[in-house]
């Protein structure tokens, strides 16, 4: 446990000295929320158009920023695995699980710092636009989108251990991009049905997003937070344990 | 009779068709700095590897301290140390946080991080970032942080690659400081490196352990006067093989 934390700690400190993680994680994520709630002011409310109202985008820009906590797990993994510093830790007492967990760990705090922050920022936009978002349903999706950062941080594990530090960014915005499109941030899903529907609701990425929009809206409804909430702690829970089981794998044949 | 840190029986390893290491066999007394000598691709690295429980052994077995190294690896990486071909520091580091990380990792009887930048004379870049060192620095920084663990055997792959003369001079002060206290595995490609901190000299060609002795001895053994001529004869084969 404590190799696990000196490993996390390690791995925290690492990322904070990274430009590009503040950019990434944190700036681009607020600079989507303002855009897009600019967007929203811009569309007239006849239209019916409410993807980009700000008790709806909030919980969509939560997930959008989780997608970049996969990216910098996989570049992380992949600069540590195609360097040296990897094969002298593993030479070390370190066991796969404090690798594991620890490259785990930081990036849920970083998803944490993150949707705390573009709660924040939400919670302005919705002052400014006279709008009303429960201050009770933001703090408690700081906590109900953990799950999914823990999903999103396995995957990032999986891609950063199987493929090199140019393949597994490179697979990131596959999933990025995915994630996007059919997870219901910036479209209706469900609203255009049909295939795109169907294929959505086959992957984890749509359950996420409602889980952090109900979270916002404080609503606790089966369909809109328990199922979509079971399916995505069930897929991080899978996830985790596979990038565990291909970590360990890895490591036995790395060298 | 001297105690053996190292005992080494017929350690094999392949890579597909390829025989990495074959039938290497081999033993260091606690305390002694051997070097393992080799062209490229002669086995060296692979059995630092293997040694080091880094990678399986196909036949063969190792013993480090009387500890199996493949059965009883977890007894094994408490006490080795090993500083890579590569510099492996954590580069958005700092001096002073490298060595804090290995030294909390090993945490039971390791080394202090300011007692390891005093040893290493690295006070001067305590805090700066690994990524700003020079190689030389940097070097002398992967070398600390694999002694922050107090290991009883130390493995320093080609330590000293691509620095200048300086900068390998101080690092053979820094390793014949560390003779004293931790038995050392050298590979390197510089002769007169080997020459000067080995107590005894192990040459591989293709896998094979083809030498194994003092200076002396492969003097001898060659007719040849220097560690670069003796070994040349015997990496051309002109000479009959201690086995």
């Amino acid at each position: 446990m404590k190799r696990m934390m000196v490993f996390s700690k390690r791995n925290f400190i690492e990322m904070s000295r990274d430009v590009l993680s503040y950019i990434f994680c944190v700036a681009f994520p607020i600079a989507m929320l303002v855009i897009m709630s600019v967007v929203n002011s811009s569309i007239p409310k006849q239209a019916g158009v409410t993807m980009f109202r700000i008790d709806n985008l909030a919980g969509g820009i939560a997930v959008f920023g989780q997608t970049f906590v996969m990216l910098f797990t996989a570049i992380g993994v992949a600069k540590d695995k195609n360097g040296s510093f990897l094969t002298r830790l593993y030479a070390t007492p370190m066991k796969a699980r404090d690798f594991v967990y620890g490259y785990i760990i930081p990036m849920l705090l970083v998803a944490f710092i993150q949707v705390i922050m573009s709660n924040v920022t939400a919670f302005i936009i919705s002052r400014v636009q006279g709008s009303e978002l429960k201050v009770s349903g933001l703090l408690l999706s700081t906590v109900m989108v953990l799950p999914s950062a823990l999903m999103f941080s396995a995957i990032g594990m999986i891609f950063g251990t199987l493929f090199n530090e140019k393949a597994a960014p490179g697979l990131c915005s596959i999933i990025i991009s995915l994630g996007c499109f059919i997870g219901g941030i910036w479209f209706d899903v469900e609203g255009v049905g049909g295939t795109i529907e169907k294929v959505a609701k086959c992957l984890p990425f749509l359950y996420a997003t409602k889980v952090a929009r109900a979270a916002i809206d404080v609503d606790f409804k089966k369909e809109n937070f328990i199922i979509p909430m079971a399916v995505v702690l069930i897929t991080a829970i899978v996830l985790t344990v596979l990038a565990s089981f291909v970590f360990s794998r890895k490591m036995k044949k790395i060298v | 009779m001297n105690e053996k840190a190292i005992v080494i029986n017929n350690l094999t390893k392949k890579y597909g068709n390829k025989i990495a290491v074959d039938n290497l066999s081999l033993e260091v007394n606690k305390g002694e700095l051997i070097s393992l000598l080799g062209v490229n691709g002669a086995g060296k690295t692979t059995t630092i590897k293997m040694l080091t429980a880094l990678t399986k052994a196909d036949a063969g077995k190792a013993e480090i301290y009387g500890f199996d190294v493949e059965k009883e690896s977890d007894k094994i990486k408490p006490i080795v140390g090993i500083s890579t071909q590569d510099t492996a520091v954590a580069e958005n580091l700092t001096v002073r946080e490298n060595l804090k990380f290995m030294s909390d990792i090993f945490y039971e009887n390791s080394m202090d991080a300011d007692e390891a930048i005093e040893k290493f004379g690295l006070e001067e870049y305590r805090n700066i970032k690994a990524k700003q060192l020079s190689g030389g620095w940097k070097r002398k920084l992967s070398i600390a942080m694999a002694i922050v663990g107090k290991p009883k055997v130390l493995f320093l792959d080609e330590p000293t690659l691509g620095l200048d003369v300086i900068a390998r001079r101080e690092l053979w002060r820094e390793i014949e400081k560390l003779k004293k206290e931790t038995t050392i595995v050298l590979t390197t490609h510089y002769m007169e490196e080997a020459q000067a901190l080995s107590d005894k000299i192990a040459v591989m060609i293709k896998g094979k352990l083809s030498a194994f002795g003092t200076l002396e001895d492969l003097e001898k053994m060659t007719g040849k006067k220097g560690l670069e001529e003796a070994f040349i004869s015997i990496v051309e084969g002109k000479c009959k093989v201690i086995r």
